[in-house]
């Protein structure tokens, strides 16, 4: 909600600047962004109460003091006798009805008013609802303007279940369901009350007489309608909130005020339909317990101050304010104390909590270093997906409709992550992914499972860059020299994938429980893995790989070869590995292949900017006497 | 002997692979909740609504519990935890304080943008005995946040509000930048919590905190998009050994 800096000025009797106001609402726990001399506030949901000039200004008064900046119509107004029957009090325990009639034409609206509409780039839409706008911004309570002359039979409010579509009075067409809060007049929905009326009770740029509504509606009965029906509503945003219960009769005095400032009136009838269930909500006084709960010393004449200046009574016991429905118990007293002393000024006091251990090595985390020291890279994967079984536990409000399960297996995932690498040119892929399944019989069944998926090389060293991940490669790693019949290692086909690669793809899965116990123990102690690393952008880029192979026939220049090859460095080098050594004794020479990947996360490098790469890369080694690339 | 004898073949260098590091970070403050006496407990991610909301004084009317927030299962009869915070609940009600629990994991919530996941991680915290008070709570949150992030980091409590707490506060550290960062929520646990599980409030009080896990992993390796943590990119996840 945004405010205008000096609009706030005007309800406090000190005039902060506005570093210290800003200052001052972070303190009170009003976060803020401020664009000139707009305030654009984020109120805690619990906090409607500042949802107006008037509310911010009540939390300010601690700090800057109050005052009162705008009039009321304090003259006697003529009683309405408005046909209106109230068939829900329960969520409607007070509403009242202002009858205004003016005359002429309107004048120009004063820099207040009109700053309302050119500062906060609120749109203009006729006289009244204008008002009725302005007076939610400084009062915090929503009224609602009906064209009286529209209103020409009995006006019903109530809450009941709805069918059928309502025109609001932007245009839109809703179809209403379920519990709503409607007027009606005829058995006509003319107003969804407390998110927005309906077009054929609106007021127009003509609307010379006007039936506003300002009511209490409690928040349980407004809550997700405007979200519910896609409205975005500043009404149901405060009554979602609360309002203050006391204020309808004095917002609408405000509201005559405000017409009399710029038109003619011709005539004023109000009306007050009050069900009495106002109930005066107060707390004993105990300083004591505020002071245990803060871990601080206040005096008790301090704190009733401190109390009294945010609007609180102070009578036997501690009157909450009507507008503060968020103040029930003593903790809540605390909170209220802690924001004008300050969050920030309150001493920490050291805590020592008794029981003192280092964290164990579970057994999970056992298998999680095994398979890391293998080379294995742990996914976390989301539970949604499209495959549906009798045992799967659908969502009800999934976020797409195509993935409205809790997966049953880790498969599908681990698979669409071995695939995703392999598409960015990854031919050695060692994935595995612990986590708990969720299954329905006839209850909810939790188990923890171990999902391992490989394909391609084993590695990118020579002795392992031509072995293939395979069947015995994974069943070598888990089995060892124990009985491992529970450990099922399944091919997945590449036919039903529908991929041109041609490495086979192994998976296994495993319900922690189910894991012989000596995998476990097979790395006993945890990795040292806190490295907070500062992470570089991965390139969205295609790689290139460049495969060289040099002939060392000079045997005593291989350790320079090794050395070098050892400590390459160029800004489009992604990475380098030794894939082939090979010593051929009958010729007395050595060959080492070498593979080079160039990547560059600014754009798809040329083939001239890797052949630069290649020559300086390769440079310092051809120079070498007895040392030749076949073929360069 | 041929002088191919005297040559060293290269090094083999075995791939070593990674922890994800969503759960490095969260190993990371299980590991030093561990240290300052807090004791890791479990709990499963589809939770019944008494849990998730009712127990944690998160009443009907609240926003959160409604459907664009809060994933439902199997016809409403379940959620998917939106927070890891009725792990505390059912802990506390099988514990006589003084209790101090850590518990960590997957949550979910009705978001997905750049900012946002519809799954992320938490890790908590509660510590219930006589007389805790705003004043310890602040010695902890300062605790974590000095191991987290150094001693010379400077930091800011903010009111805020959570149901499950009186007072709450957020904590925010100052960047290099010169911007506040938010980093946790925390406060006093509300009566109405400790009174739900069978916990005197009138002999006990306590704290409570929570740090969303991609939060600090974000802050700490400088990732910028939490999106990144979950595209299963070696190139990415390689980074992090």
């Amino acid at each position: 909600m945004k405010f205008i800096y000096k609009d706030l000025l005007n309800f406090l009797s000190e005039k902060p600047s506005i570093k210290n106001l800003s200052e001052r609402l972070f303190q009170l726990g009003h976060e803020h962004e401020i664009n000139g001399e707009i305030f654009d506030m984020e109120f805690t949901p619990n906090r409607g109460d500042c949802l107006s000039l008037i509310g911010l200004a009540r939390d300010l008064n601690v700090f800057f003091g109050k005052a009162k900046p705008y009039k009321t119509f304090e003259g006697d107004i003529e009683e309405l006798n408005l046909d209106f029957q109230n068939l829900s009090p329960e969520v409607c325990p007070k509403i009242s009805f202002l009858e205004i009639e003016i005359e002429g034409n309107t004048n120009e609206y004063k820099p207040y008013l009109e700053n309302y509409f050119s500062l906060l780039g609120n749109k203009k839409v006729n006289f009244f609802t204008d008002i009725s706008n302005y007076v939610s911004y400084e009062l915090g309570q929503p009224t609602h303007c009906f064209d009286a002359k529209t209103i020409n039979d009995q006006l019903i409010f109530e809450n009941r279940i709805c069918e059928g579509s309502f025109q609001t009075l932007l245009g839109s067409n809703i179809n209403l369901a379920g519990n709503n809060c409607i007027f009606s007049v005829n058995s006509e929905i003319v107003s969804l009350a407390g998110v927005m009326g309906g077009i054929s009770t609106a007021c127009s740029t003509g609307t010379k007489k006007a039936l506003i509504e300002c009511a209490f509606f409690i928040p349980e009965a407004i809550i997700g309608k405007s979200v519910k029906y896609n409205l975005a509503s500043d009404a149901a945003h405060k009554f979602e909130r609360g309002v203050d219960i006391q204020i309808q009769e004095k917002v609408l005095r405000r509201f005559i005020e405000i017409v009399r400032e710029h038109a003619s009136i011709k005539n004023i009838k109000i009306q007050s339909f009050d069900e009495g269930k106002v109930q005066k909500s107060s707390i004993p006084i105990d300083v004591k317990r505020i002071n245990k709960i803060l871990g601080i010393d206040l005096a008790e004449e301090k704190y009733v101050a401190y109390l009294n200046k945010l609007g609180f009574g102070i009578e036997k016991e501690i009157i909450v304010p009507t507008y503060r429905h968020d103040i029930a118990s003593q903790n809540d007293l605390a909170e209220e104390i802690a924001r004008v002393i300050g969050y920030n000024n309150i001493d920490s006091k050291p805590l020592e909590i008794a029981k003192k251990l280092d964290k164990s090595v579970d057994d999970v985390n056992k298998l999680k270093n095994y398979l890391i020291k293998n080379g294995f890279s742990e996914i976390i994967n989301f539970p949604f997906t499209a495959n549906e079984e009798k045992k799967s536990i659908s969502i009800d409000n999934p976020l797409d409709t195509n993935r409205r399960n809790l997966r049953t297996s880790l498969k599908n995932s681990l698979l669409d992550n071995l695939l995703y690498n392999e598409r960015r040119q990854k031919d050695s892929i060692k994935f595995f992914e612990i986590s708990d399944l969720y299954t329905k019989s006839d209850q909810i069944n939790q188990e923890k499972k171990l999902g391992i998926i490989i394909s391609g090389r084993q590695g990118h060293n020579y002795l392992d860059f031509s072995k293939k991940l395979d069947h015995a490669y994974l069943s070598n790693l888990l089995n060892q020299d124990s009985d491992n019949s529970v450990l099922t290692i399944e091919e997945i086909s590449r036919t039903e994938i529908k991929t041109k690669k041609k490495d086979k793809i192994f998976y296994l899965e495993i319900p922690i429980e189910k894991i012989p116990k000596h995998l476990f123990k097979l790395s006993e102690s945890s990795i040292d893995r806190i490295n907070f690393i500062k992470y570089q952008s991965v390139s969205e880029f295609p790689s290139s790989t460049r495969d060289f192979s040099f002939s060392i026939s000079d045997i005593k220049k291989y350790d320079a070869v090794i050395d070098h090859l050892s400590d390459l460095n160029d800004k489009n080098l992604k990475d380098a590995f030794i894939f082939d050594f090979y010593e051929n004794k009958k010729l007395n020479e050595i060959k080492v292949g070498i593979r080079f990947i160039f990547q560059s996360t600014l754009n798809t490098l040329s083939e001239e900017e890797i052949q630069q790469s290649v020559n300086k890369l390769l440079k310092p080694i051809v120079d070498l006497e007895g040392v030749s690339i076949p073929g360069l | 002997m041929s002088s191919l004898d005297k040559i060293n073949p290269p090094a083999v260098t075995k791939n070593v692979g990674t922890l994800h590091p969503i759960n490095q970070t969260k190993d990371y403050l299980l590991n030093l909740l561990t240290h300052l006496g807090f004791t890791e407990v479990h709990g499963p991610e589809i939770e019944s609504e008494d849990f998730n909301f009712d127990m944690l004084n998160i009443k009907k009317s609240h926003p959160a519990r409604q459907m664009h927030d809060t994933f439902y299962v199997e016809n409403k009869s379940n959620v998917l935890r939106t927070h890891t915070s009725p792990v505390q609940i059912r802990s506390m009600l099988e514990s006589k304080p003084p209790i101090a629990f850590s518990s960590a994991g997957k949550v979910y919530r009705k978001d997905d943008d750049a900012t946002h996941l519809p799954m992320f991680h938490q890790v908590e915290g509660i510590y219930v005995d006589a007389d805790v008070n705003f004043s310890n709570l602040k010695d902890l949150i300062h605790q974590i946040l000095h191991d987290l992030f150094g001693k010379d980091v400077e930091i800011r409590f903010r009111p805020s509000y959570f149901p499950f707490t009186e007072p709450s506060a957020e904590v925010d550290i100052l960047s290099e930048n010169g911007k506040w960062l938010e980093i946790l929520g925390c406060g006093i646990v509300n009566p109405i919590v400790l009174k739900n599980c069978n916990i005197d409030p009138e002999k006990y009080s306590g704290l409570a905190f929570g740090l969303g896990v991609e939060r600090i992993a974000m802050l700490k390796y400088g990732v910028n998009d939490i999106r990144e943590f979950y595209k299963s990119n070696l190139d990415f996840l390689g980074q992090f050994k």
